[in-house]
C-alpha cells in the first residue's frame, strides 16, 4: 500500500516536470535558425516565394509563435504528437516504428555492460595489483577510449569484409523473408556489431567504477567484523561487499540508461541501424520540430520511469534506505 | 543476401532497365531482387510536390512520364505513343497508350494526363513555376488525346517530361483531396514498372515488379530494394561485401572509388548522369564591398585552379567549367566555351594586378581584405573545396574564413539573409536549363 502511494506520488511530481519539459523544449527549439520549409525548398533545389507560402501554410509556419504554442500544448493535452509534414506521417507512428530496435540495441548493450563490467571489476579488485587486475584495467582503459565509430568501423572491416562472418549494416536481410527463429537469428546476427560497439564503452565505465568501489567497501569495518566471525571470504565477497559495492554502479547506470533511451547516433549511423537517434538528428538537421518534440517528450517520460524503478532497485539492493 | 541473378556492379548510373543490361554486355537474366543504396534516405516520395535529388531514384521506377529520353537526350516515347508539335509551337498534341493501368488497376487517359499536369504539377511542383509557366490549358477530346496549349512557345517542356521531372499521377486517387496530404504521398501509385511495397524508415523500401506493365517482358528484375545507410564508409562496405549492388550519385565517396575499382566484382560508370549534368559554382554576394567591383570577383575567379579542384576534391570526375551553363547543353546550342578564359598559365599575375587596380593593395601580413565563405553542408567533399579555396585566395592575399554550419542555418543564412560573401552550392541542371 505504501508502494503504491509511492508511486502515485512520484508520477504527481512528474507532471510538473514533463509540463516545464514540454514548454522549455517548445521554445528552446525555436530558437534554432532556418525552418523546414527553407531545408524542402533548398534540397528540392528551386521553390518560389508562392510555393514557399503554400509549405508554410501547410506546417502551420505562418502563424505566430504564440499560436504555434497553443496548439502544440493543445495537441499534446490530447495525447496527439502532431504530424510531421517534413515525412507525411504521424509522429507517434515515426517514434513507435524506431523504439522496437531502439530498445533491442541498447537493452542488449546494457545488460551485457553491466553484467560483464560488474563481474569484470569485481574479478579485478579481489585479484588487486594481480596479472588479471592489470590485464582487466588495462583492456577497459584502451576500451573506454576508444571512438565507438572507429570500433565500429574496424569491426565491419574485420568481420564484414575481411572474414565475411557478419553483415555490414542494416536490422535484417531486406526480401530475405525469413519467419520464426530464422528471423531471429538474422537480426541477432545484425545485432552482434553495433551491440559490441556501444557495450564496449560501458562495460569498462562499469569495470573500473566496481573495481573502485569494491575496493573500498572491502576497507570497511564491517568486513573486518564479517571475516573475525569466521566467515569465508568468497562469503563475505558474495554476503556483505556486492550488495554495498553495487550501489555507485547502480547509481552511474541509472543515470546512463536515460542517456540510452536517446539512441546512440554514432553507432546507429555506423551500423544502419534503424534507432531513434539517428531520427532525433535528422529531424534536428531538417528543422521537424514536431518530430523533434515528440522524441524530446517520449524521452522525458521514460527517464521519469527509469528513475523510478531506479529507485526500487536501491531499495532492494540497501535496506537502509527507504521510502 | 540471398543471391541475386544480377550481376553485381556498382554502377553510378541511373535509368536501371537502361543501364544494368547495356554494361553487362550479356543477355539480361531474369527475376531476383536489385539492392540500390540511396542517400540520404527521401523523407517522403511525394515525387509530385517535392524536386529533393533522392526521391526520383526510387519514384522514376513507379511513376513514368508522357516520355522518356534516348541516350542522346531526344524524347522518345513513353506514356505518349506520338506527340505532334504545332508550326507557331504553341500546341502539342500528345497521342497517348491505350491499355496501360495505374497500380491500383484505374486505366491511364487522358483525363490523367490533364489532372496531372493542371491540378497537381502546375500548382504544387516546385520547378512548374518556371517550367510550365506558358502552359494555359490542356484539352482532351478523346481518352487517347492530350492537346497542351501554351502562351508562348516552350520547347523546354519537351526536355522535362520524364518521371523525373513531370510524372503522371492518377486522377482517382487525387481528386477532391489535398494533394499534399493525400495517402499516396508515401505510397506512390503510378504506371511504372515497380509498385511500391514497403517503406520501413531507417532502412530500406521495397519496389515490387508490375506483373501488368504494359511494355511485354518487362521488367526484368522482381524487385528493388533502395537501402538507406547512414554512414559512407558503411555504404561503401555494402558494396565490397555485395550486400548491395548499385549505388548512385553521391552515395559512395569519391575517395573509396579508386580502392573499388580494385575489387572484380565492381564496376564504376559514369554513364546515366548524362540527364543531370550538375555544377560546382561559387555565388558571390555583389551588394557588399568589396564583391560589388567585377575587378574583385574576376581576380577571384583568376585565382582558383580548376583542375586541381577535379583532381584532387573531386578525384577526376568531373571537368573544369568555363561558365554557369554546362557543357552538356552543347548540342541544345545553349552553351559556348567562347568565354573569358580564367585557367592561364599567368592568372595569379593577372588576378593580383587585378586587385591592385582596384584599390586593394595588400597590407601587412599580405592579405588585402578578409572574407567568409559558407560551406555546403552536403558532404565533406565541399569541406575539401572549402579549404582548398581559402589557400587559393590566400595566394593573392584575401583571407578566407570558412563558416561550417548545419543545413538549415546555412540555407537561411544565404537565401533568406543575404547575409554571406562566398557560397558554394552544386547546382543540378537537368538537360536544358529551365528545368534545373
Amino acid at each position: 500500500m505504501r508502494l503504491v502511494r509511492y508511486f502515485g506520488y512520484r508520477l504527481l511530481l512528474a507532471l510538473p516536470v514533463l509540463a516545464g519539459i514540454i514548454v522549455l523544449n517548445f521554445f528552446l527549439i525555436h530558437l534554432a535558425p532556418g525552418d523546414a520549409a527553407s531545408v524542402l525548398a533548398g534540397e528540392s533545389g528551386a521553390a518560389t516565394p508562392a510555393y514557399m507560402d503554400i509549405l508554410r501554410h501547410k506546417f502551420g509556419l505562418d502563424q505566430s509563435l504564440g499560436t504555434q504554442f497553443l496548439v502544440y500544448v493543445f495537441n499534446m493535452a490530447r495525447f496527439d504528437l502532431g504530424y510531421s509534414f517534413r515525412n507525411d506521417s504521424p509522429v507517434a507512428g515515426l517514434i513507435l516504428d524506431r523504439m522496437g530496435p531502439t530498445a533491442l540495441l541498447m537493452l542488449t548493450a546494457f545488460s551485457v555492460a553491466v553484467v560483464l563490467g560488474t563481474v569484470l571489476g569485481l574479478v579485478a579488485a579481489t585479484g588487486r595489483n594481480s596479472w588479471r587486475d592489470a590485464v582487466i584495467s588495462l583492456v577497459s582503459l584502451i576500451a573506454y577510449a576508444t571512438p565507438a565509430f572507429w570500433l565500429g568501423l574496424m569491426m565491419i572491416v574485420v568481420f564484414a569484409i575481411r572474414l565475411a562472418w557478419l553483415p555490414t549494416s542494416g536490422f535484417d536481410t531486406v526480401g530475405a523473408d525469413y519467419e520464426g527463429w530464422d528471423s531471429v537469428l538474422d537480426v541477432g546476427r545484425h545485432l552482434i556489431m553495433p551491440a559490441s560497439a556501444l557495450a564496449l564503452f560501458y562495460l569498462a565505465l562499469y569495470a573500473r567504477v566496481m573495481r573502485a568501489s569494491v575496493l573500498e567497501q572491502t576497507a570497511q569495518d564491517y568486513v573486518t567484523t564479517a571475516r573475525a566471525k569466521g566467515q569465508t571470504e568468497r562469503r563475505v565477497m558474495t554476503g556483505h561487499v556486492l550488495r554495498n559495492a553495487l550501489l555507485p554502479v547502480v547509481t552511474m547506470a541509472g543515470v546512463q540508461a536515460g542517456n540510452l533511451i536517446g539512441g546512440s547516433v554514432v553507432v546507429e549511423t555506423v551500423f544502419g541501424w534503424p534507432g531513434i537517434g539517428t531520427l532525433a538528428f535528422d529531424a534536428l538537421q531538417s528543422r521537424d520540430l514536431n518530430l523533434l518534440l515528440g522524441i524530446f517528450f517520449v524521452s522525458a517520460c521514460l527517464v521519469v520511469v527509469i528513475n523510478l524503478v531506479v529507485d526500487l532497485i536501491y531499495v532492494t539492493l540497501d535496506p537502509r534506505i527507504e521510502i | 543476401m540471398s543471391p541475386s541473378p544480377i550481376s553485381r556492379r556498382a554502377a553510378l548510373a541511373l535509368p536501371l532497365g537502361l543501364a544494368l543490361p547495356s554494361i553487362a554486355g550479356a543477355e539480361p537474366q531474369r527475376g531476383g531482387t536489385m539492392v540500390m543504396i540511396v542517400h540520404p534516405e527521401p523523407s517522403t516520395l511525394a515525387h509530385y510536390a517535392v524536386s529533393a535529388g533522392n526521391i526520383p531514384m526510387i519514384a522514376t521506377q513507379v511513376y513514368e512520364g508522357l516520355v522518356t529520353y534516348d541516350w542522346e537526350l531526344k524524347p522518345v516515347p513513353n506514356l505518349a505513343k506520338s506527340w505532334d508539335i504545332s508550326a507557331d509551337g504553341k500546341t502539342i498534341t500528345f497521342k497517348l497508350q491505350e491499355g496501360v493501368t495505374f497500380h491500383n488497376g484505374a486505366p491511364f487517359t487522358s483525363a490523367d494526363v490533364q489532372y496531372s499536369y493542371m491540378e497537381i504539377l502546375k500548382k504544387y511542383h516546385p520547378t512548374a513555376p518556371v517550367l510550365l509557366a506558358e502552359l494555359t490549358s490542356i484539352d482532351t477530346p478523346d481518352p487517347y488525346t492530350a492537346v497542351f496549349t501554351l502562351a508562348n512557345p516552350a520547347p523546354y517542356i519537351m526536355k522535362a517530361m520524364a518521371a523525373r521531372d513531370l510524372p503522371i499521377i492518377c486522377k482517382s486517387v487525387f481528386e477532391g483531396t489535398d494533394p499534399l496530404n493525400n495517402p499516396s504521398a508515401n505510397k506512390p501509385i503510378g504506371t511504372g514498372p515497380f509498385k511500391f511495397g514497403q517503406w520501413e524508415r531507417g532502412q530500406y523500401i521495397r519496389l515490387d515488379r508490375n506483373d501488368k506493365y504494359w511494355k511485354p517482358g518487362l521488367p526484368y528484375l522482381n524487385r528493388i530494394v533502395a537501402r538507406f545507410i547512414p554512414d559512407a564508409a558503411t555504404r561503401s562496405a555494402a558494396m565490397e561485401t555485395g550486400e548491395a549492388h548499385f549505388a548512385g550519385y553521391s552515395a559512395v565517396n569519391y575517395a573509396d572509388l579508386a580502392r573499388m575499382k580494385q575489387n572484380p566484382m565492381l564496376d564504376i560508370t559514369t554513364k546515366g548522369y548524362e540527364m543531370a549534368p550538375a555544377l560546382s559554382v561559387l555565388e558571390l554576394n555583389s551588394h557588399r564591398p568589396p564583391l560589388d567591383k567585377k575587378a574583385v570577383r574576376q581576380a577571384i575567379a583568376y585565382s582558383i585552379d580548376r583542375s586541381f579542384i577535379r583532381d584532387n576534391v573531386m578525384y577526376g570526375y568531373g571537368l573544369p567549367a568555363t561558365g554557369p551553363l554546362s557543357r552538356k547543353f552543347g548540342p541544345s546550342g545553349l552553351y559556348t566555351a567562347d568565354t573569358r578564359q580564367y585557367d592561364v598559365a599567368d592568372r595569379l599575375e593577372i588576378a593580383n594586378k587585378l586587385l591592385d587596380d582596384a584599390g586593394l593593395p595588400r597590407k601587412e601580413g599580405g592579405m588585402r581584405f578578409g572574407l567568409h565563405l559558407e560551406v555546403n553542408s552536403f558532404g565533406e567533399q565541399w569541406l575539401r573545396q572549402a579549404e582548398y579555396l581559402k589557400q587559393a585566395l590566400g595566394q593573392v592575399g584575401i583571407d578566407v574564413t570558412l563558416r561550417s554550419e548545419d543545413t538549415a542555418t546555412w540555407l537561411r543564412r544565404v537565401y533568406t539573409d543575404y547575409d554571406y560573401d562566398i557560397n558554394e552550392p552544386f547546382l543540378g541542371q537537368s538537360i536544358d536549363p529551365t528545368s534545373g
